[in-house]
């Protein structure tokens, strides 16, 4: 007769070794055969665990901010920000960050970075008429508000799959009797807190058992800013994570006092607190990346980079690190020394579509002839959607055209539009080709088709402004240096252009 | 004080008339040589703007967190679709 394993302990194993449906499955199964046995407690915590660690995301990292946050904000306390305070005007501080002629722009006028989180995937949009459109240009559709974004469907989703409806049925579950018991109130506030996504009842029992535990765990303190800071209640957030560190100096709670911080739009306090983190946790990984990335964002590249050093330093495979400093080496006019660092970040086995569409950059901007069209392949062979596909041909028709191959060009940022059909750089490029074609009307086209596409970029706005001058259309011409000079004031050519316009028109 | 274009006639060296070398630099070499002015072929450069190209555009990589909230995402819904489409089946 074969022997069996104690299902319980075949779960347990099960949850140790991460396979985590199998370990909620058998845990099921014992939930339903003895349900008065003493076993009966130790699996359902344990499957609660389980499902919790199923769609558990690192709340640190997770940020995303929906339109009502946005355009509501109730926390602003000036209408325009002095330079180099806020994270909503980028162009303020005095880094030195590569221009937008040589680094492209996101949607907010951040150069883009070499490193994407949930919270930087889509800038703040400074008006609520760019914050509405967003949605149509971007790939993913920013939500209403927070509250009704990602985790929501989630959420429902893990519902769904659930034929028997919920495993928890919170609406008749007794919060205060379970906010009694310490060992297992924490398992059930991460299963409502990241499973369920019911943020309002994580609150109700992180509020009792911080109560039973008289007001002195850090932990329950924690949570209680951690909820908050969904609700949008920064305030109240801030007090807890304050409160929590007097109890216990914890990395994690300066990480998410300084995202409030940051939602809060006072990136200078979020450094300032970076640093007293920094003296309780000499050189702690995570606080050094947190201040590079609020230099990052405050669109100081230099002393971005800077800090990344010191990452870089204390953790040498740390992959955001690595992809910030080789992107700003490129952009920098040092494909070579980016290459070097892309090239690391394939050794510690990175192996995806975005690293090798670098490395096909850098090795055709560093001369490398040989590896370009490998690298290209090889990114294309791993494309995971459309979006990526259509970037990658709008990096190859760029190495066409470096190498003179203009129908090649032609046909790559025409592919590039066939998979992504909000491409506007795709455009604009096309436009650039189509012109020299001598087809004025199509390129006028593209030109238009791009500038509503993106309206932060100040390409498609010059081109438009140049090709209207040449046809004779002085007035559009004018129209469209203007939008050039709002997104790129520097731009010498457009200015040259203006005050030519200015002549001219005072002239008539 | 020779003024430069006095040096320039004392120089031995022949010197395009668009790269004047600095005034310091040069040797006090007393000979005459001839002013070169170019009549044909390209003699000025009119700076006139031209299109400009988007830049090429290194693709960020992704952090782990928005990987597992991709893939999250993804199973989500194909979980939806799939249930939806066995609901429609039985409603047959």
């Amino acid at each position: 007769m074969e022997v069996t394993m104690d299902p319980l302990f075949l779960a347990w194993s099960y949850f140790r070794r991460r396979k985590l449906q199998q370990c909620s499955d058998i845990c099921a199964k014992i939930l339903q055969d003895n349900p008065y046995d003493q076993s009966f407690a130790v699996s359902q915590c344990l499957k609660t665990r389980a499902l919790t660690e199923m769609v558990y995301i690192d709340e640190v990292e997770v940020d995303q901010e929906g339109i009502a946050e946005m355009m509501l904000d109730e926390s602003t306390i000036a209408q325009v920000a002095r330079p180099g305070t806020s994270l909503r005007l980028p162009g303020t501080s005095q880094g030195g960050g590569p221009t937008p002629a040589v680094r492209p722009m996101t949607q907010s006028g951040r150069p883009i970075t070499g490193f994407v989180r949930p919270s930087t995937q889509s800038g703040r949009p400074g008006t609520m008429e760019q914050a509405i459109k967003t949605p149509r240009t971007a790939s993913t559709a920013r939500p209403v508000t927070s509250a009704s974004g990602r985790f929501i469907r989630l959420g429902t989703a893990s519902m769904l799959t659930n034929p028997e409806g919920p495993f928890i049925n919170l609406s008749r579950l007794n919060l205060a009797k379970y906010s009694q018991k310490p060992n297992l109130s924490r398992t059930l506030f991460e299963y409502i807190f990241h499973h369920e996504n019911d943020v309002k009842n994580a609150l109700d029992l992180a509020a009792q058992a911080t109560e039973h535990a008289q007001f002195k765990d850090w932990w329950w303190k924690v949570q209680l800013g951690k909820c908050y800071y969904r609700l949008g209640l920064y305030r109240e957030a801030e007090k807890q994570f304050r409160s929590a560190l007097n109890h216990q100096e914890v990395v994690d709670t300066y990480l998410y006092l300084a995202k409030v911080y940051q939602r809060l739009d006072q990136p200078i306090t979020a450094l300032n607190l970076f640093k007293q983190g920094l003296d309780h946790f000499p050189s702690e990984v995570t606080l050094l990346t947190g201040i590079a990335r609020i230099h990052e964002e405050m669109n100081n590249i230099s002393s971005a980079t800077e800090y990344y050093k010191d990452v870089l330093k204390q953790d040498n495979t740390h992959v955001e690190a690595i992809a910030c400093i080789g992107s700003n080496h490129f952009y920098t006019d040092q494909p070579e020394i980016a290459l070097r660092f892309y090239r690391r970040l394939l050794q510690m086995g990175v192996y995806n579509c975005q690293l090798y569409n670098n490395l096909g950059l850098c090795c055709f901007y560093a001369q490398q002839y040989d590896m370009t069209l490998s690298s290209f392949e090889r990114a294309l062979a791993l494309v995971g959607n459309d979006e990526e596909q259509a970037d990658v041909w709008y990096n190859i028709g760029h190495v066409a055209v470096g190498i003179g191959d203009l129908t090649l060009a032609y046909q790559c940022f025409k592919l590039a539009l066939a998979f992504n059909n909000d491409h506007a750089e795709a455009y604009n490029n096309l436009a650039v080709l189509e012109l020299r074609k001598g087809r004025i009307e199509q390129s006028k086209a593209f030109l238009q088709t791009a500038a509503s596409l993106a309206p932060h970029m100040y390409e498609p706005h010059f081109n438009l402004s140049i090709l209207s001058e040449k046809i004779g259309d002085l007035q559009s011409s004018y129209t469209a240096a203007q939008k050039s000079e709002d997104s790129f004031p520097e731009h010498v050519d457009t200015q040259q252009l203006l005050k030519q316009l200015r002549q001219h028109f005072s002239v008539l | 004080m020779l003024s430069l274009h006095e040096s320039l006639k004392c120089n031995k060296l022949i010197c395009l008339p668009f790269s004047w070398p600095s005034e310091d630099a040069m040797p006090e070499v007393k000979s005459i040589i001839r002013e070169v002015l170019p009549k044909q072929g390209q003699v000025s450069m009119e700076d006139v703007p031209t299109m400009v190209l988007c830049k090429p555009k290194l693709l960020p990589l992704k952090s782990v967190t928005l990987e597992k909230l991709e893939k999250m995402q993804m199973e989500a819904q194909e979980a939806v679709k799939q249930q939806e489409l066995a609901m429609k089946e039985q409603s047959q």
